[in-house]
């Protein structure tokens, strides 16, 4: 079930599945963060968080992200 | 059941026109000649290509370490040998970075260097299948004859992922075979599969877009086709690239006509106005299509323990910890080189010793001897002795590398690198630059902000490379009191740290200071992939040891032994009878080119010994080390044996009796060439990476008046707090 609660990838609680709504991130920026799997509708896992970045699991692959993008990235509870 | 792939394009009346169509069309006439080895990072990709051509090459484990053209020789099956060509990963055919540039216009056929390939084997990771099917999806779209070697199959098992390899194939369209690089399992398999693939891949399952969309990206594809005389695959690819293009951008694209930019435009407004969101829709729409293949042939077992990577993971990159582990890493690489490269570089130099002691003892006294003992011998034997540090540090860097720590290393560098405008990825180019400047320079390939990349560039060489590594440890034996802080940590141990530091610290400021004036622009924002952890492998690490040293040995043997030799004559003549070795050379011509350029350097505490180890270590840093041999050994009375730093430290001026060679001096120059652009190749490859002169004049010289500026601070200093005394 998904929750209706709107907040961005960086809010995301560590250890929690998140699930995209929106990129808000420049054009070139955003089609790489969909070509990696963070597109619309995808459920991403939020793994760590610290040093001003975000480590995240999506398609089975760790990824890190800046935190300034990870706030571009808006995101709802996903359960 | 199977409908064509692609949609409406590959059933479109009159299919395959233009180059692809000649390429693909005549197989029988024409056999296959070049295969391209494409994938995502950290696929596995380079461990296929050496278990496919033997060729030994190094392996990485984060993004962006293929950054060369690598080919090899490949024999499909019995058949005749074909040219392999490993192209940089990437994640997609829309470019990010100049290397993913590169591989996009192989496959698309449009470099002006290499041909399109003939065939291409797509490396997939099968642990990460559905994110490295989005790049297999693009490269299927292009209608080039396609194998996908289904890597780490193994690891992908044991982790309760199961494929079904023969429903991925008929999804998919293409020959899918199983293999497992790092062990050499489905060479031969693939390799017989390339050899029996047809000229186009046969359509599978293709990915669709929405009809509104299909339609308005097909009629724009068939106009782009006929506008520019491309293929209808690369008219497509073009086409779905225009309708996500912001309009400003748009407008300032003069390869197209006016009337198709407004055609464009039309079509944007038309999906705008059904509602579709453009910058998504194609994304989405193959991952839906991926999602659809997966769901079809792979099963997984679900599981809800944490893996092992997130444990480390909760180690490594924790707040605390994170830093703690990265500093203690680097420390124990900088101490680890000075205790434990000791035995073998004592044993090196003892038998450079031997050799020069056989060699007078065979020969009879004259010119001849001179050259080979104090040109030959002694300028290579002072540079060989540091092969065992850099042994050492390559050693340390590639285990990095292989465990995936290097890209952890890079998250949590991430912020520092932010604060100064460098991007996250910064910090892998950075670090390489510790090894060389070189692949360091060629590593910001995977950065694709034209402005980080050059700010990158410009400060990478300097991070200390291992290059200087020899110039610091003479300077540290002969000033540097062998001392132990808090009965663990050795002096000279802490001023190899800080000289490093400095070197980093120094980079860092100014590219804060380029990212504030000459290449202003946002901050850069910060992806990177995470790899999972892996045990090293000790042969990739090995192979990488043995290159630098190989590479090492052929310049010790060919520019350090000319350079030597030189450097001997040119300070043995003219020849003056009589007077102490001092005079000698001092009447040589080596002599006369330092007194030259003293006044230059005399106020950084400089002399024109020191000068003449400033010209010639312009070919390479380390020569710096032989020269000073050649120098020092030439200049010392007979009998007078002892290291070369030994040397150093008991040299006198000959007028006044004083030390010539005081810690200050030692230490200025540490400094000097921590900061000084003394590389002829790094001078060279910024010319081919930046296209033009330009950039590189603007290195040597900010570089050289900072080396100067920063010097001349620390020997005033040093000399106002007395410690230039010798």
């Amino acid at each position: 079930m998904t929750t209706d609660a709107h907040m961005t990838l960086i809010d995301a609680p560590v250890g929690t599945f998140v699930r995209i709504r929106h990129l808000t991130s420049r054009p070139e920026i955003s089609t790489r963060l969909r070509e990696l799997g963070f597109c619309e509708n995808a459920v991403v896992r939020c793994v760590m968080k610290g040093y001003g970045n975000i480590i995240c699991e999506v398609c089975n692959t760790r990824v890190g992200l800046d935190s300034g993008l990870a706030r571009r990235i808006q995101v709802s509870v996903s359960e | 059941m199977s409908s064509p792939a692609g949609g409406a394009e590959l059933n479109r009346p009159g299919g395959l026109r233009g180059e692809r169509h000649v390429a693909h069309g005549s197989r029988g006439a024409s056999p296959i000649r070049l295969v391209a080895l494409v994938g995502n990072p950290n696929s596995g990709k380079t461990t296929l290509f050496n278990a496919l051509t033997g060729l030994r090459q190094r392996v990485g484990n984060y993004p962006g370490v293929t950054v060369e053209r690598k080919e090899g020789r490949l024999r499909l099956g019995g058949g005749p040998e074909v040219t392999l060509l490993d192209l940089p990963g990437t994640y997609s055919l829309i470019p990010g970075s100049p290397d993913e540039q590169i591989t996009t216009d192989i496959l698309l056929g449009t470099a002006d260097h290499t041909p399109l390939p003939d065939a291409v084997i797509c490396v997939v990771d099968a642990n990460h299948l559905e994110r490295n099917l989005y790049l297999v999806s693009q490269i299927i779209d292009h209608r080039i004859p396609t194998v996908v070697a289904l890597n780490m199959i193994d690891i992908a098992e044991r982790s309760g992922i199961r494929i079904d390899v023969r429903s991925l194939a008929r999804e998919l369209g293409v020959p899918v075979l199983p293999t497992v690089a790092s062990k050499s399992e489905g060479i031969e398999e693939l390799t017989s599969a390339v050899a029996a693939l047809p000229a186009a891949n046969s359509p599978g399952n293709g990915w669709r877009l929405p009809a509104p969309v299909e339609r308005e990206t097909d009629e724009l594809a068939g106009i782009l086709e006929e506008a520019l005389h491309i293929s209808p695959p690369n008219a497509r690819h073009e086409a779905m690239k225009l309708l996500t293009t912001e309009s400003a951008l748009l407008e300032r694209m003069d390869r197209f006509a006016p009337e198709v930019i407004a055609h464009v435009k039309r079509d944007q407004d038309k999906l705008d106005f059904l509602g579709f969101d453009r910058h998504s829709v194609f994304v989405e729409s193959r991952y839906d299509w991926i999602k659809s293949v997966c769901m079809q042939s792979v099963a997984r077992k679900s599981s809800q323990e944490r893996s092992l990577s997130d444990r480390i993971d909760a180690v490594i990159t924790h707040r605390v910890w994170g830093v703690v582990i990265f500093l203690a890493m680097m420390a124990l690489v900088f101490q680890a080189m000075f205790s434990w490269a000791q035995l073998p570089m004592d044993l090196i130099k003892q038998g450079f010793d031997w050799l020069g002691t056989r060699v007078a003892v065979a020969m009879p006294p004259g010119d001849l001897r001179d050259l080979i003992i104090h040109g030959g011998i002694a300028g290579v034997a002072a540079v060989v002795t540091f092969l065992p540090q850099i042994l050492f540090l390559f050693f340390f860097l590639g285990l990095l590398e292989d465990t995936g720590y290097m890209a952890r290393a890079a998250f949590i560098m991430g912020r520092v690198m932010s604060k100064v405008g460098l991007h996250g990825k910064s910090f892998i180019p950075l670090l390489g630059s510790f090894a060389c400047a070189i692949p360091g320079i060629m590593a910001t390939r995977t950065i694709g902000n034209p402005r980080d990349r050059l700010a990158t560039m410009l400060v990478a060489p300097l991070v200390s490379c291992s290059a200087r590594l020899p110039v610091y440890a003479l300077m540290i034996a002969a000033v540097i009191p062998p001392l132990t802080i808090f009965g663990f940590i050795s002096l000279p141990g802490v001023t190899m740290l800080s000289m490093y530091l400095l070197g980093l610290g120094m980079a860092l400021f100014m590219a804060w200071i380029f990212k504030k004036t000459l290449l202003r622009g946002g901050p850069p924002s910060f992806i990177i992939e995470l790899p999972p952890y892996t045990m090293p492998s000790l042969r990739s690490t090995l192979t990488l040891m043995w290159e630098r040293a190989w590479l090492f040995l052929k310049r010790a043997g060919t520019i350090i032994l000319g350079a030597s030799i030189l450097l001997w004559f040119l300070a043995s003549y003219p020849k003056l009878d009589g007077g102490t070795p001092a005079d000698r050379l001092n009447h040589s011509f080596v002599g006369f080119a330092g007194r030259m350029i003293e006044p230059a350097i005399r106020p950084l505490g400089f002399d024109w010994k020191i000068g003449i180890g400033l010209i010639t270590s312009l070919i390479q840093r380390e020569v710096f080390v032989s020269t000073m041999g050649t120098i020092y050994d030439v200049g010392s009375g007979e009998g007078e044996h002892g290291g070369l730093a030994e040397r150093l430290r008991s040299s006198r001026d000959p007028l006044t009796g004083a030390n010539s060679f005081t810690p200050l001096t030692g230490i200025c120059i540490m400094v000097y060439y921590v900061l000084a652009m003394q590389c002829f190749s790094t001078v060279a490859v910024m010319r081919r990476e930046t296209n033009g002169w330009k950039w590189p004049l603007f290195q040597v010289a900010y570089m050289t008046a900072l080396a100067y500026g920063v010097t001349f601070i620390v020997f005033r200093a040093g000399t106002a707090m007395g410690i230039g005394g010798g």
